[in-house]
Order: C-alpha cells, then sequence, then structure tokens
C-alpha cells in the first residue's frame, strides 16, 4: 500500500517512522515548510499564510555527534538531538525555522542554530517568563513582529480575517484531539498511550487541515476496531518533559499498565488549550500561547502580588489541572518522568510530588537521559511501583 | 632566588583600592541579620542586573543574594551539607549549585526554626520576599518558586526581555521593551508598598538610581583601561570587586567613592606602564565564573606570565548611555537594564553573530583587549554560564584565530574541578598561543 492509500492509524505509523515524507512531499509541491521549536511560535500565523508547521524535535535513536561541537554535553540531551539532525542536514527541507524563548537552553539554541544552520528565514520568539498583565500585551507585541517578518517572508498580507479563520482550524484541530484522548477513559481504553503519541507527533509533521482529516481517521477506525489494550490495568498519567518517541510509554505499557493521560508537549499540554475567538486574534493568540499553555518554564502563583505564601494553595494554583486529568481518565498513578539537565521540569519534581501526596496519589519519578539503552533499568522500578499500587 | 623566597614572591600586582571595595561588600551579610534582627525588612533575591536593587534600597529593604550566598558557602567549605539536604529532599543532583545550596539551607533552617549554627558569615536571614529574576537562566525563575516548601515568604518575579540580535533591530522593539519593563517596575513598587506598608520615596529612588548608574559607569571605564598593555588590572580584581556593582552591595554612595579611587589608582598604573602581573606575556580572556574555592591557580599562571585582562559579559557593567534627560528613576533603570542585554546587539549584527550576549562579546573584546588566549571555564551545574562557551570557543579560533582552553569545574561543588590537569592543558594552550600569534601576524592582524 502506498502512502498516499493509507489512512487512519496506518498512515500515523508511516509518518511517525518517516516524520519528514510529507512535508517535503509537500516542499516538492510549491507549499513552505516552517520549522517551530517547542511550543510558543503561533502555528495559527503559519496555518494563516498557507505555511505548513513543521515541529522540531530529536530522535533518541540517533547518535549526537554533530551538536558536541557547538554544545556543550551537560544540556537537554533532546536539544542537543534537535540541534544535531539540523546539523545533519534532516531539516533540510525547510523554508524557515522559528524558535522562541522556551526554557534557556531553547533560546541558547535557537541563537546557536540560526548561527551554523543560516536558515534563510529565521525568526526569535522572546516569550515572556510570567502571566503578567504586561506580560501578555508583551507576547502580543512579540507576535505583531513575527507577522512583519512572515508577511516579509510570504508577500502577503496576514489579515485579520485569515487569521480568524487559522484559529478556527487549528481548535477544531484541537477539539478532535480532546476527542482522541476521551477515547482513553474507558476502563478498556480504546486506545494505548503508545499509539496515541504516534498520532500527535504525526500531526506535528503535517498540515493542520490534513492533521483534521487524519484525527477523524484514527478516531473513526479506533472506535470501530477490536483491537487496542483492552485489559484493565493500572491507569496511569505521564507527566514530564518531551516525550516524542514511544519507546518510555511502551516500556511502561508493556510492564503491564495503560497510559491513559499525560501532561507532557507532544500531548495534552500542545493541543488542550483552545484559542478564543477576540476581535484581534492576535488577544486571543497571546494569551493562550502564555497563559493556557501549562509549561512549567512559566512562573505562575496563587495569587498575583500576595503578601503571605500559602504552600497548598500555590500548588493547586499550579497543578490543579492535574486533578482534573487524575478524575476524568480516573487515574490510579502518576509517573513524573524528566530528561536530565531539564531545569524547569527538574526544579517542579518536589512540588508536583507534595502535591501528588496532599491528594492522595501515588506517583513515581523517573529521570532518563533520552535514550533508549537508559530506559531498560527503569523498567524494574515501573514494575516495583505497579505492583504498589496494583 | 631560594625557593622559600620565590613561593612568597606575589605574581599578581593586587589593587591597592580592591581592599576596602572587597570589605564594605562582605559587610552585606553582617548587614542583613542586623536589620532582621531590627525588625527591619529584608528579602532574598536573584542578582536582578540592577532592575530591582535601587528600588529595594530606596525602601530600605536589606538584601541578600543567595547565589552570591552559594559562592560564600563553597568557600567556608559549608556548601557540601546544604547540597546534601537539597538532594534528599528530591532535587536533582545536576540543577545549580547556588540553588541546590539554598535549597538545602533553607530546608535546614525551617527545621530548626532559626539560621544553621555555624552558617557562614551569619547566614541569610528570614526574608520578608523573594525575588526572582527571568535575566538568562530557567533557575532563576524556578529555584524561588520551589522554596515555598519552606519558607512561607511570597515570592515576585521580575520580567526582563530578551529579544534576537535581528528583531531587536526591527521598528519600535527597543521602545516596546523599555515600556514593558518600565510597567513591570511600578507594578513592583506597588506591591512593595502593600507588602511593607511603607510609601516609595521617589526623590530617594531617583537619587540611588543616579548612583548606581555612576558607579556602572566608573566601573566600565576601569575595565576599559584594562586594554592597554600591560594590563594594569588583573581578574582577581575584577572579582573581587565586581559585586559592588552587580548586586550592588552597600551603599551605593560609598561603593562609588571607592570604584572613584580605584580608577584613580588604575589609571596611576596605566600611566606609569604598571602591570598587574610581573611580566604580561600572555594575555587572556576569562569564561565565565572562576573556581571560587582554586584561585590561587590564577597566582601559578601569572607566574607564567598570564595576565586576565576582561571576564565574562555577565558580571561587567553595560555600555555606558546618556541618561540626563530621562525624568523618570524607572525608565532610567529600565533603559538601564536593556542596555546591558542588547549593548552589543548592533556589532554583533554587523559581524553576523546571533548570539550578541554571552558570546559575542567574547569576539568584540578578545579583539580590543588584543587577547592571546581564552581560558573557559565551564560550569558543570549551570546551563546559562555553560551553553555558549563552545560556541565562543569556535567563533574566537576561526575568526580571530585566539585558542583557548577547557576547563571544566563548578560554582561549588569543589570536586569537578582538577587543578593539576587545568595546568596541563594550560601548558597546551601556550604553545597554541605561540603558534595562533604567528598565525594572526601573516594575517595581519593587530596582534
Amino acid at each position: 500500500m502506498t502512502s498516499k492509500e493509507k489512512k487512519g492509524l496506518a498512515l500515523v505509523s508511516e509518518i511517525y517512522g518517516d516524520r519528514a515524507y510529507r512535508a517535503r512531499e509537500l516542499v516538492k509541491k510549491g507549499r513552505q515548510v516552517m520549522g517551530y521549536f517547542c511550543l510558543y511560535p503561533v502555528l495559527e500565523m503559519l496555518t494563516a499564510l498557507g505555511i505548513v508547521p513543521y515541529r522540531i524535535l530529536g530522535d533518541i535513536n540517533e547518535p549526537i555527534t554533530k551538536a558536541d561541537a557547538c554544545l556543550p554535553t551537560v544540556v537537554c540531551p533532546f536539544v542537543r538531538s534537535s540541534l544535531d539532525l539540523g546539523l545533519k542536514d534532516r531539516y533540510d527541507f525547510l523554508d524557515g525555522v522559528v524558535m522562541c524563548h522556551g526554557c534557556d537552553v531553547g533560546e541558547k539554541v535557537a541563537h546557536i542554530w540560526r548561527t551554523y544552520l543560516e536558515p534563510s528565514y529565521f525568526h526569535f520568539i522572546d516569550t515572556p517568563h510570567t502571566i503578567h498583565e504586561a506580560a501578555v500585551e508583551q507576547f502580543k507585541e512579540q507576535l505583531k513582529d513575527f507577522r512583519k517578518t512572515l508577511e516579509s517572508l510570504t508577500g502577503k498580507e496576514l489579515s485579520r480575517d485569515k487569521l480568524k479563520d487559522a484559529v478556527e482550524t487549528c481548535n477544531e484541530q484541537r477539539a478532535l484531539v480532546r476527542e482522541l484522548y476521551d477515547l482513553r477513559k474507558p476502563d478498556f481504553p480504546l486506545i494505548s498511550g503508545a499509539e496515541t503519541l504516534q498520532v500527535m507527533v504525526a500531526l506535528m509533521s503535517m498540515p493542520v487541515e490534513e492533521g483534521i482529516d487524519l484525527l477523524k481517521q484514527v478516531i473513526s477506525e479506533v472506535k470501530e476496531r477490536g483491537a487496542g489494550p483492552r485489559k484493565k490495568q493500572p491507569r496511569l498519567l505521564v507527566w514530564g518533559s518531551i516525550v516524542d518517541n514511544t519507546a518510555l510509554i511502551e516500556m511502561i505499557e508493556s510492564s503491564g499498565a495503560n497510559v491513559v493521560m499525560d501532561d507532557t508537549c507532544v500531548g495534552s499540554r500542545a493541543y488542550f488549550p483552545d484559542v478564543e475567538i477576540t476581535e484581534d486574534p492576535l488577544d486571543g493568540l497571546s494569551y493562550r500561547y502564555l497563559v493556557g499553555l501549562q509549561c512549567p518554564r512559566t512562573f505562575r502563583q496563587a495569587v498575583y502580588g500576595e503578601l503571605k505564601k500559602d504552600y497548598i494553595k500555590d500548588l493547586e494554583s499550579r497543578f490543579g489541572y492535574i486533578k482534573d486529568y487524575i478524575r476524568e481518565w480516573n487515574v490510579d498513578g502518576v509517573i513524573l518522568q524528566s530528561i536530565r539537565y531539564c531545569d524547569i521540569h527538574g526544579y517542579e519534581v518536589p512540588g508536583v510530588e507534595d502535591y501528588l501526596d496532599h491528594i492522595g496519589m501515588p506517583k513515581l519519578y523517573l529521570e532518563h537521559d533520552y535514550s533508549e539503552a537508559a530506559l531498560a533499568p527503569l523498567r524494574t522500578r515501573v514494575q516495583g511501583f505497579l505492583e504498589i499500587i496494583g | 632566588m631560594s625557593d622559600e623566597k620565590k613561593k612568597k614572591k606575589k605574581f599578581i600586582n593586587r589593587l591597592k583600592t580592591m581592599y576596602p571595595l572587597r570589605a564594605n561588600i562582605d559587610k552585606m551579610y553582617e548587614r542583613v541579620v542586623e536589620a532582621t534582627n531590627a525588625g527591619r525588612p529584608t528579602a532574598w533575591s536573584m542578582v536582578n542586573w540592577w532592575e530591582a536593587d535601587a528600588i529595594m534600597k530606596a525602601m530600605d529593604i536589606e538584601v541578600t543574594y543567595p547565589e552570591n550566598y552559594g559562592a560564600v558557602c563553597a568557600a567556608f567549605g559549608a556548601a557540601p551539607e546544604f547540597l546534601d539536604r537539597s538532594e534528599a529532599e528530591g532535587f536533582p543532583d545536576h540543577m545549580c549549585g547556588y540553588a541546590r545550596n539554598c535549597i538545602g539551607y533553607a530546608a535546614k533552617m525551617k527545621e530548626l526554626g532559626e539560621i544553621p549554627p555555624g552558617a557562614p558569615m551569619g547566614g541569610m536571614a528570614k526574608p520578608i520576599f523573594l525575588l526572582c529574576s527571568g535575566a538568562l537562566c530557567d533557575a532563576r525563575v524556578k529555584w524561588f518558586q520551589a522554596l515555598g516548601r519552606y519558607l512561607d515568604a511570597p515570592v515576585w518575579m521580575m520580567e526582563i526581555p530578551h529579544p534576537g540580535v535581528e528583531e531587536s533591530m526591527m521598528e519600535g522593539v527597543k521602545e516596546q521593551a523599555i515600556k514593558f519593563i518600565v510597567k513591570e517596575l511600578k507594578e513592583f513598587v506597588l506591591f512593595l508598598e502593600r507588602l511593607t506598608g511603607r510609601k516609595m520615596d521617589w526623590d530617594k529612588l531617583g537619587e540611588i538610581t543616579d548612583d548606581i548608574i555612576e558607579i556602572n559607569r566608573v566601573w566600565y571605564e576601569i575595565n576599559e583601561m584594562r586594554k592597554v598593555r600591560p594590563c594594569p588590572m588583573h581578574s582577581k580584581d575584577f572579582w573581587s570587586c565586581m559585586n559592588a556593582s552587580l548586586y550592588p552591595a552597600g551603599d551605593p554612595k560609598v561603593s562609588l567613592k571607592l570604584y572613584r579611587d580605584m580608577y584613580d589608582e588604575v589609571k596611576k598604573r596605566v600611566d606609569d606602564k604598571v602591570s598587574a602581573v610581573v611580566e604580561e606575556k600572555y594575555r587572556i580572556i576569562f569564561g565565565e565564573l572562576p573556581p571560587w574555592h582554586d584561585l590561587k591557580i590564577f597566582d601559578e599562571l601569572a607566574e607564567r606570565g598570564w595576565n586576565f585582562v576582561i571576564e565574562s559579559w555577565a558580571y561587567q557593567a553595560p555600555k555606558p548611555l546618556n541618561y540626563s534627560k530621562i525624568s523618570d528613576p524607572l525608565e532610567r533603570i529600565a533603559r538601564q537594564c536593556y542596555q546591558w542585554i542588547t549593548g552589543y546587539f548592533e556589532d554583533a549584527f554587523k559581524a553576523k553573530e546571533y548570539m550578541g550576549y554571552f558570546a559575542y562579546p567574547y569576539l568584540e573584546w578578545a579583539r580590543t583587549y588584543q587577547c592571546d588566549g581564552g581560558f573557559f571555564h565551564p560550569l558543570l551545574t549551570c546551563r546559562t554560564a555553560t551553553n555558549h562557551l563552545i560556541l565562543a570557543q569556535d567563533r574566537l579560533l576561526s575568526k580571530l584565530k585566539v585558542p583557548s582552553m577547557i576547563a571544566e569545574g563548578d560554582i561549588v561543588d569543589t570536586k569537578l574541578f582538577d587543578h593539576a590537569d587545568t595546568m596541563r592543558k594550560a601548558e597546551v594552550l601556550e604553545e597554541m598561543m605561540d603558534h595562533y600569534k604567528d598565525v594572526r601576524q601573516k594575517e595581519g592582524m593587530e596582534w
């Protein structure tokens, strides 16, 4: 069966195995494809101009050989891997790259990427660190600058109407992702965590409109099929650093669990928050991307300008959404995972653990170095955890 | 010369004016503990590059800087206990050494209900609030948030923009950034007024702001004089004195007077052609913070003729601006901070360099300070201090034919620095510096 004939999960599997193939096809047909790093580049702005957003990810199976010549080894191996792929021309089909101030290493790699890879179009979005009102305004100004460079690149005007249409398109995709995640709510989840992750990676490798079609096919197929992880096993939520390869999830699921929910950025963090339709679409976009996205890189607190810290309230304000996930997906335990040297998650771990203790939810913390080989020793710990909660 | 006499010989010619400046800095901890005992407000703050310091001083809040305290604990040998405690609390051991030191300290203080006995310099007293800074690294955003486990002090997070080099030159970007910073500063003042029950004295703020700006101007000019041959001031003097500018520790008027004294001394050395080392053979650029627990290595290198003439961008004063037409002290503060972040961007852009802070200034300084080599000290638990150094090494060599060496270490964990290995690398670098000096001359470079 050729790629053109494949649909649903078969197509997902094909794209997951060769992420760039659809993007390369589109480039041949004259479409512009834009690489983006992290979640803060606004996909609606690309979509509105007919540009295909293509998320820059790493590859846990590819040894890092070139990136070490321009980035030390004591930084996030996911970021190093992404840069390594860039240096090995694995992203040579991109018409440009947009990067942002997500985490500190991500910010530095943006400048390193531009220096060494010299993309014909490059834009850096300086994402503020708080959700202060002034920060949201500042972020909106950042998006206006991004709009200017995109208009210059494409020679097209990025009008409000086009942007509103793109917001509706992206929201439609998000609604379908949530619908897909709903299929994991039953006692016998209809789709596994590993399969879901493959879908997420595929969505980040194709135009939003095609992603919508793909999601419809997958949802329909999953509802109809008899297969799927039809075992009643402990139901887990996986929290933490980026997971862009199924190896970790497969290791957990093959240990005797169903991963029914995630709080990671190739997953619910990327797709759950909608953009509110506002008269100036940049208002809804700046709010959604800065305030709505739940990444620990952003500083949040219970009350802006509070005069005394109430730790539990603070935790509730930062992690309360996880409690909602736990309830809605009927979660039995949480696996906290962080890539070594991921500071933003590393600082968060004791706080999340405190919160999970507070709500009486069992948890396990795993640290790994973004390589498949490092996962084997973790299996025993997962098995032990499952015994405790099973 | 006998071996005994040789051992006693000082190879670094320290500035006399450094000592009173350093003593004034060292009183910082004493002042904070005294303030706490007297019931006056005290805070813990990240280094904020002058964004919040003047405001806190104008509100009579005494400030301790836990990053600096990490270096103090390392120097006094007190850090291992706090690092171990932090790990026992569940914080990964690869995170910032300063942060882990502080987290361990705070956990211990909570457990005891008082400053841990034996804490160096009298310890850090319990603060009424914690000030995070968005400048430069994730730890400085996340670490105080994590202290909520141990302290009920509220946390304030201070924003500062970090535009890209080219993006910073787009129309309106600079003024928008200034507007953003000023808004944030206004909110911070309101927060402090509510927290302390005091009103801001705007005249006082204006005066302190001007003093800090002037301190930085004088400090900048002092470091500019280090471009001459032989360089009159060694990095050890820079590190001993930077805190009066960077934090800025102590009474600004006292610091300003002491910096002016230092300016006069350095100027006299320039006029008299007095070197900071006995015989300047190699002019070295230093990358990142030094191994605080092993500063004697610089004396050994001085003996070999190494003069450290300039250091990392992050600890330098910003290029001076004329602030005389700006009446609002908050705007003066905002412009100084923004100048610090973006002051080298225009030149970086011309050179097609896109890491306009951290990495690019090394290139500019290697040229203007006529450096023979670079000594880079990546800090294994500090991503921010480390992630640009390989880029800087590459650009120095490829563009300016200036070689450099890497000596890995840490700001707190003394085990990570290998003195003997570093000296062996230094010998290799000397050969490279000799070689590349010839290469530069053949290519028509000035030095």
